[in-house]
């Protein structure tokens, strides 16, 4: 397994990565508010590790992960893929980078065309990207098929004639058809049955020991992120709250808003449920009005003054772990690292 | 079955089918359990497992046709819910069995104010007039934890956030006092720390009003948090039964043993690579004549092939849908 420790090469850094999603009311339309979907959010991602972004729905988890690919133009930030610059490209330049990142999306059903045929679909970014033949290009779409546990004679077979995890392979499959670097994951298994569910995780676990593959992992499952990701993140409405190791952030969570989450995860065990838990009260405030202060501190169990007042930095307060809590202001990391990567 | 507990609920030989341009499918076969006074049966399966149309089949909400039972018995209360005629069955529906469903939107209607909606079966079934069922209707909101309740009356569901609304459901499906509570899948929508708000509130009710409780779901956490007996299905059909804690540390049938090694955990050890159930669920067709499970499962032999299980008692109140399961102890259970 990926080991953090060992100084690996940092693939993807997004610094202070801002994604709004203005409002407009009234007559004029006049621009009245944004949604702050992402909000100020930094970190990094190594090569070869998976990186796991988990956190409710609506918290900017997926916005996050289209950001960096720069589905959309972002509102701030820098994002820098491979020591190149990204966050300011044009959508025409972003074109010849897309090769290096790709995306798989959460519902196979609606992000395969219905009417292509597994080939057309699988083959699209070649004939977009390379300037294969068509036999090269039936060639290298069995070999992807092959990759990713699909039976080459159904190369014909438009994908309604597939269930859903064998879709999802068809996903992954154009996915890696060019060689990709960087593959984002968004919610890849939560259409799935629990049974398809491992299969598609051991497959994607497989590819990335083959090719080399980095990932960022999107995904409201917690003890599936716990399974596939090196590295964890954390959010809240829009932000990183917590980045850590995965056995440590698993372990010894430092963030109230983390050990209320994992606590929350129901355990498939009857001895162990009857731990103790923390419920959080109420629901998560809207990204368009969120509170003064902290973002968490309305529903926050250790809730202190100062969180009504002010924003905690998102900072390392032990080697590897990053967290935005004001508990943790007397904890700091004096080397260079925090001042390169805290936000 | 120990003696004394006594069943408000009988579920025999229950046989749904569909009918299609291509044919019969039978999504229900021969399912028989039961539900003792408050007890909480969870009901877990997969997609296409048949757990939500054997419960909607007990209480005939399925559209016929496509959908028809074939053949069955539901008794409750001494009453074949599957004979009643369909205004008997109404006075049932709604006010002693409850129902939730699992996306809160779609089964609240939007056009009118949750109020409204909550009136509805308590006029309907308990004979309140307005006045008094605005009271009512208050008193349960405030039950299931909605902060301000009788100003909430007047909102309509799109106020609501998905876990308020879900709790809005909850109390509509308690509104008469039910002796039978039927959820399926009442928390997947929801977000975990939400879940974990229902999952308690459910705790509390049902110490408070003892009704038996049907819980589908897909997620074994759940179950394992909130069950007190497990039925596990699989190609419209029970392969397993059993106690909560007796199924999770001695499951029998291999799709169940499968199962609870396929899913990873938040606490405790971490596997380097999860196992995993090879294959595809079942499509479902005709009636079955084979296991179910036979093509992916591990231990499959001949007799799997050619001659579809029956339940097996394997224990006290275990029972398992396999030929490997040694029919043998049977004997000294029952």
């Amino acid at each position: 397994m990926f080991d953090v420790s060992q100084g690996a090469k940092t693939l993807i850094e997004v610094r202070g990565l801002k994604m709004y999603f203005p409002i407009y009311a009234g007559v004029f339309r006049r621009h009245v508010g944004d949604v702050k979907a992402v909000d100020d959010v930094s970190f990094d991602i190594y090569e070869g590790e998976t990186l796991g972004l988990v956190g409710e729905s609506g918290c900017g988890k997926s916005t996050c992960g289209r950001a960096i690919l720069r589905l959309y133009d972002i509102t701030a930030g820098s994002i820098t893929i491979n020591g190149r610059e990204i966050g300011k490209e044009s959508q025409a330049g972003l074109r010849k980078l897309r090769p290096t990142m790709q995306m798989v999306f959460q519902d196979p059903q609606a992000s395969l065309n219905p009417r292509m045929t597994l080939e057309g679909i699988i083959g699209e970014p070649l004939l977009e990207h390379t300037d294969m033949d068509r036999t090269q290009r039936r060639a290298r779409v069995h070999e992807l098929m092959d990759a990713v546990g699909l039976n080459r004679r159904f190369s014909n077979r438009y994908p309604h004639e597939f269930s859903g995890g064998q879709r999802q392979r068809i996903g992954i499959a154009r996915a890696l058809a060019l060689n990709p670097k960087f593959i984002v994951c968004d919610e890849p298994i939560a259409a799935l049955d629990v049974s398809i569910q491992a299969q598609v995780v051991n497959l994607l676990e497989d590819l990335q020991k083959q090719f080399g593959l980095t990932y960022l992992f999107i995904s409201h499952d917690l003890s599936m992120v716990r399974h596939i990701a090196d590295r964890v993140a954390v959010m809240y409405l829009g932000k990183v709250v917590e980045l850590s190791a995965r056995e440590s952030l698993y372990n010894e969570p430092l963030h109230p808003y983390t050990k209320a989450l994992l606590s929350a995860v129901p355990e498939p065990d009857p001895d162990l449920e009857a731990a103790e838990r923390v419920i959080l009260q109420g629901d998560v405030p809207s990204p368009a009005n969120p509170p003064a202060g902290c973002n968490f501190c309305t529903r926050c169990p250790a809730v202190m003054e100062i969180c009504h007042r002010e924003d905690p930095a998102f900072r390392e307060v032990l080697p590897g772990r990053f967290v935005a809590c004001h508990h943790y202001n007397d904890m700091n990391v004096s080397n260079e690292t925090a001042d390169e990567t805290g936000s | 079955m120990p003696d004394g507990a006594s069943k408000v609920l009988d579920v025999q030989n229950l046989n749904t089918i569909f009918q299609t341009r291509s044919g019969e499918i039978h999504a229900v076969n021969n399912v028989s359990f039961d539900l003792e006074e408050g007890e909480l049966l969870g009901v877990v399966g997969e997609s296409g497992s048949g757990k939500s149309v054997t419960m909607m089949s007990l209480i005939r909400l399925l559209p016929s046709p496509p959908a028809e039972i074939r053949a069955g018995k539901v008794m409750f209360d001494g009453l074949d819910l599957l004979k009643i005629d369909d205004d008997k069955l109404r006075d049932i529906r709604g006010a002693r069995i409850g129902f939730i469903f699992q996306d809160p939107m779609t089964s609240l209607n939007p056009v009118f104010t949750v109020g409204f909606q909550l009136r509805e079966p308590l006029m309907r079934h308990m004979g309140l007039n307005k006045k008094q069922a605005n009271k009512r209707a208050a008193e349960l909101l405030e039950m299931v934890g909605i902060p301000a309740a009788s100003a909430r009356l007047k909102d309509y569901p799109h106020q609501f956030s998905g876990g308020m609304r879900q709790r809005v459901m909850i109390a509509i499906a308690l509104a008469c006092d039910p002796e039978v509570l039927i959820a399926d899948e009442p928390t997947t929508a929801l977000d975990v720390t939400i879940q974990a708000q229902i999952l308690e509130l459910i705790k509390e009710l049902r110490q408070k009003l003892g009704m038996a409780i049907i819980w589908i779901t897909h997620d074994l956490g759940v179950i394992a948090g909130i069950a007190d007996r497990v039925m596990v299905m699989y190609g419209g059909q029970v392969v397993e039964e059993a106690p909560v804690r007796e199924l999770f540390k001695n499951p029998q049938h291999p799709y169940t043993k499968a199962l609870l090694k396929t899913v990873p955990h938040v606490r405790g050890e971490r596997a380097e690579r999860l196992e995993v159930i090879e294959g595809q669920p079942p499509i479902l067709g005709g009636a079955p004549t084979a296991c179910p499970f036979r093509e992916r499962c591990p231990v499959a032999i001949d007799i799997c092939a050619r001659e579809n299980p029956a339940l097996h008692v394997t224990g006290p109140r275990h029972a398992a849908a396999c030929h490997l399961v040694a029919p043998a102890r049977e004997e000294a259970h029952v």
